[in-house]
């Protein structure tokens, strides 16, 4: 369940939210949404696929974490074993919603940082938590970061868009398919994770080629399938558990 | 090597010129380093039919093949998807009487013919609902995919109803802007014989003489090459399919989000039948019937009844009567020349037999283009054989629809059961299958029109009897039987749950569009 509601410095003011790992805030998951922006830092940890949102159809990035649904192999309690953590893990409890999310091309959709009042995050106890606001109402260093993160988030989701829409345009698309065998002998096939087809990308036409440079799309491209080598890692993790 | 066929010259551009041309061009473009050049001559003036708004399954790779984007089709032709058809009220004429021709094959119907196995026992579900899935999600109105299938596949089986003008301008812009078709606009004026006797050019009124070494005849029902010009002999098949006119209307839904049916219901009247397809915007119904056993105010006054419409309502929609000549002409390839859509012949479109025939005439003269004159010649007797083949296989499968009722209430039905209108054909395959039901050894062809598969479930719909095979089956025959009805059975229960509403699938591919894997 969730309770979202546009944060303001009045009603919220008090407002702590608790910033430790852990599977009581949702971070048992397989798989959580990426941007293209932080890839450098991803490809480094994680497997990233592209997987389709099963309402849309439309292509998003993941981070795969996991063989089953609730499986994360990188948390232990609240420890999370990696270097760089996503961002759409980072940013909970908050998001950003639109006053006006029917404005059109160019308009100001009225952007406001939003925060979801039933996350377990969130407390007004004074058991650790970082404070939102000062006592005056300004925000606290921890809500400035916040705020940075948000930024870049909303930025990469756009870039991300246009990166599978190119992707998706020039065919460089392509089910990912992966068979792995656990140290238990348990074998498993999984559908519906797609990666980019290497030999396409290295056959496309020199414009198409210099266009995806210049918008650092090639880039992108080859590090989300070198990212899959990473599913050796993630079943090392599995066996050693 | 000795006059090699460079160029295809098109006449006419309907949804035949055009799927011809895009199936030509596209295959041209993949297979050579000059291509053939495709040109289609269209008049200004002359305005398309637009025969039936249903397709077969065939449609997918048709499309796939000119490099149409699915969701671009859906979008722009006002797309519906096609699991099939229900035919009501064709066997008993009674108000719950139905049965479905589905567009999915029986379970393993590879290598099981799980029609003997439904015909041993109580028959209490129908054949179609036995054997598979199709006819459940029929009825409960569900897409045929998800939004995250990829464009062109499947969960269940499905072709298409479509906005036929508008799937013309469609593919027009494809065949220009992508695949280098030239688009004359211009009236043709002439026709021009070289001494042999093939087709010169063709004179036109603005846009000069237009020459080719094949020229592919488009012209809808005025067949202007290969009828008009070369005097081909229409073949008419009235004796067996007494429909011959018409009357076709445009029905608006009730709202915005009235659901589209998902299959075509053909629903049976006195002298005739009248079809029923959903597109996004609106139904396209239509009544074809006999004017030799009705007449055209009584089948105005049928199809107001089925519309729940009075005649004066009906009339506001603007009906158009379009007259059948139900045939084919003799011959589809003659000299340079062959025929395709019209110009080669029309049925009622009983099992959306039309634009099938346009497509499987266009694929073989891409797979089979002829290299030179020479080889032409070949060619078109291959071609010639195998249409011969395929318009009787079609008339037969038609027929087939007719000779199984059991309704009297008319002279239509009782004289479409006399023997004498049914050809030989026919009733050789309906002896053979009082004893054994239809399999894939029936027919001739290693790819049919209408599979094995089509003539069982018009069959065991319709309740026709065959008899049990009197050595019995045998416990591993029953046994697998047991296990393909089963499987059946998961795949439609997990179908059920999984699949959304044929309407909000149609609205989501709408506005997020399908990935093409």
């Amino acid at each position: 369940m969730s309770n979202t509601v546009a944060l303001n410095n009045e009603s919220h003011r008090n407002l702590k939210v608790i910033t430790r790992r852990g599977a009581e805030y949702g971070e048992a998951t397989h798989l959580v949404p990426v941007v293209a922006n932080e890839l450098r830092n991803l490809v480094l940890e994680y497997p990233v696929c592209i997987t389709k949102d099963p309402n849309t159809g439309q292509f998003s990035l993941c981070a795969l974490l996991g063989f089953e649904p609730g499986e994360n192999l990188y948390l232990q309690e609240d420890n999370w074993d990696a270097q760089y953590i996503p961002m759409h893990i980072r940013r909970q409890p908050f998001m950003v919603g639109y006053r006006n999310p029917e404005a059109a091309v160019g308009e100001d959709r009225g952007a406001v940082i939003t925060l979801d009042l039933d996350s377990k995050r969130v407390t007004e106890a004074d058991a650790g938590g970082e404070r939102l606001f000062d006592d005056q109402g300004n925000n606290t260093p921890f809500m400035q970061q916040v705020s940075e993160l948000l930024g870049q988030l909303m930025a990469g989701m756009e870039s991300t868009t246009a990166f599978l829409t190119v992707l998706s345009d020039s065919d460089l698309i392509e089910p990912a398919h992966i068979n792995v065998q656990f140290a238990s002998g348990e074998q498993k096939r999984y559908e519906g994770l797609y990666t980019v087809n290497e030999d396409k990308l290295q056959k496309l036409d020199a414009d198409k080629l210099v266009n995806m440079h210049q918008h650092g799309y090639l880039q992108a491209a080859y590090w989300l399938g070198a990212s899959m080598g990473q599913v050796r890692k993630l079943i090392q993790r599995k066996n050693q558990k | 090597m000795s006059d090699p066929i460079r160029s295809v010259v098109i006449l006419g551009g309907g949804t035949a010129g055009w799927i011809t041309a895009g199936t030509l061009a596209a295959r041209f473009k993949k297979d050579h380093a000059q291509p053939v050049s495709v040109t289609l001559v269209e008049s200004p003036s002359v305005p398309t039919i637009g025969v039936g708004e249903g397709t077969w399954p065939t449609m997918r790779s048709t499309l796939k093949k000119m490099g149409v984007r699915e969701s671009d089709f859906i979008r722009e032709c006002n797309v519906g998807f096609k699991q099939g058809a229900k035919f009501a009220r064709w066997t008993t004429g009674a108000e719950d009487d139905f049965y479905y021709h589905p567009l999915v094959l029986p379970e393993g119907f590879q290598s099981h013919n799980l029609a003997s196995h439904w015909l041993a026992g109580d028959r209490q579900s129908s054949f179609s609902s036995a054997v598979c899935p199709q006819e459940s999600l029929c009825e409960h109105n569900l897409a045929p995919k998800l939004i995250g299938t990829p464009e062109y596949s499947a969960v269940a089986n499905y072709a298409y109803h479509l906005d036929a003008g508008k799937f013309s301008g469609f593919l027009q812009r494809h065949c220009t802007e992508y695949l280098g078709v030239h688009h004359i606009l211009a009236e043709v004026t002439g026709i021009v014989e070289s001494e042999n006797g093939d087709i010169a050019k063709l004179q036109t009124d603005t846009a000069g003489d237009i020459t080719g070494d094949l020229y592919i005849d488009c012209s809808g029902f005025r067949s202007r090459i290969l009828g008009d010009h070369y005097q081909i002999p229409f073949r008419s098949c009235k004796d067996v399919l007494f429909i011959d006119s018409a009357l076709a209307v445009q029905v608006p839904y009730a709202s915005e989000d009235s659901p589209i049916a998902t299959h075509t219901i053909s629903t049976a009247q006195t002298a005739g039948w009248v079809w029923d397809i959903g597109l996004q915007n609106r139904r396209g119904v239509g009544h074809v019937f006999s004017s030799a056993h009705t007449d055209e105010s009584r089948a105005f006054r049928e199809l107001a009844a089925y519309l729940k419409l009075g005649e004066s309502e009906l009339d506001k929609l603007g009906v158009r009567k379009i007259p059948i000549e139900p045939g084919h002409r003799e011959k589809f390839w003659h000299r340079n020349c062959v025929a395709i859509g019209l110009s080669a012949g029309f049925l009622e479109p009983l099992e959306a037999s039309a634009l099938v025939l346009v497509e499987i005439s266009a694929n073989m003269i891409a797979e089979q283009f002829p290299a030179s004159r020479a080889a032409m010649e070949v060619i078109a007797r291959r071609f010639n054989e195998t249409f011969r083949y395929r318009w009787d296989r079609i008339i037969d499968f038609l027929k087939l629809h007719y000779v199984l009722t059991k309704r009297t209430d008319s002279e239509f039905w009782v004289d479409n059961c006399d023997p004498a209108t049914v050809p030989e054909s026919l009733q050789e395959l309906l002896t053979l299958w009082r004893y054994q039901p239809p399999w894939h050894e029936d027919f001739d062809r290693a790819v049919e029109v209408f599979p094995a598969a089509s003539y069982q479930y018009i069959l065991y719909g319709m309740g026709f009897d065959t008899n049990a095979s009197a050595f019995g089956l045998s416990t591993s025959h029953r046994g697998q039987a047991q296990q393909l009805l089963q499987q059946k059975q998961d795949a439609t229960q997990q179908m059920l749950a999984g699949l959304e509403k044929h309407r909000d699938l149609i609205n989501k591919i709408c506005q997020y569009g399908l990935q093409r894997i």
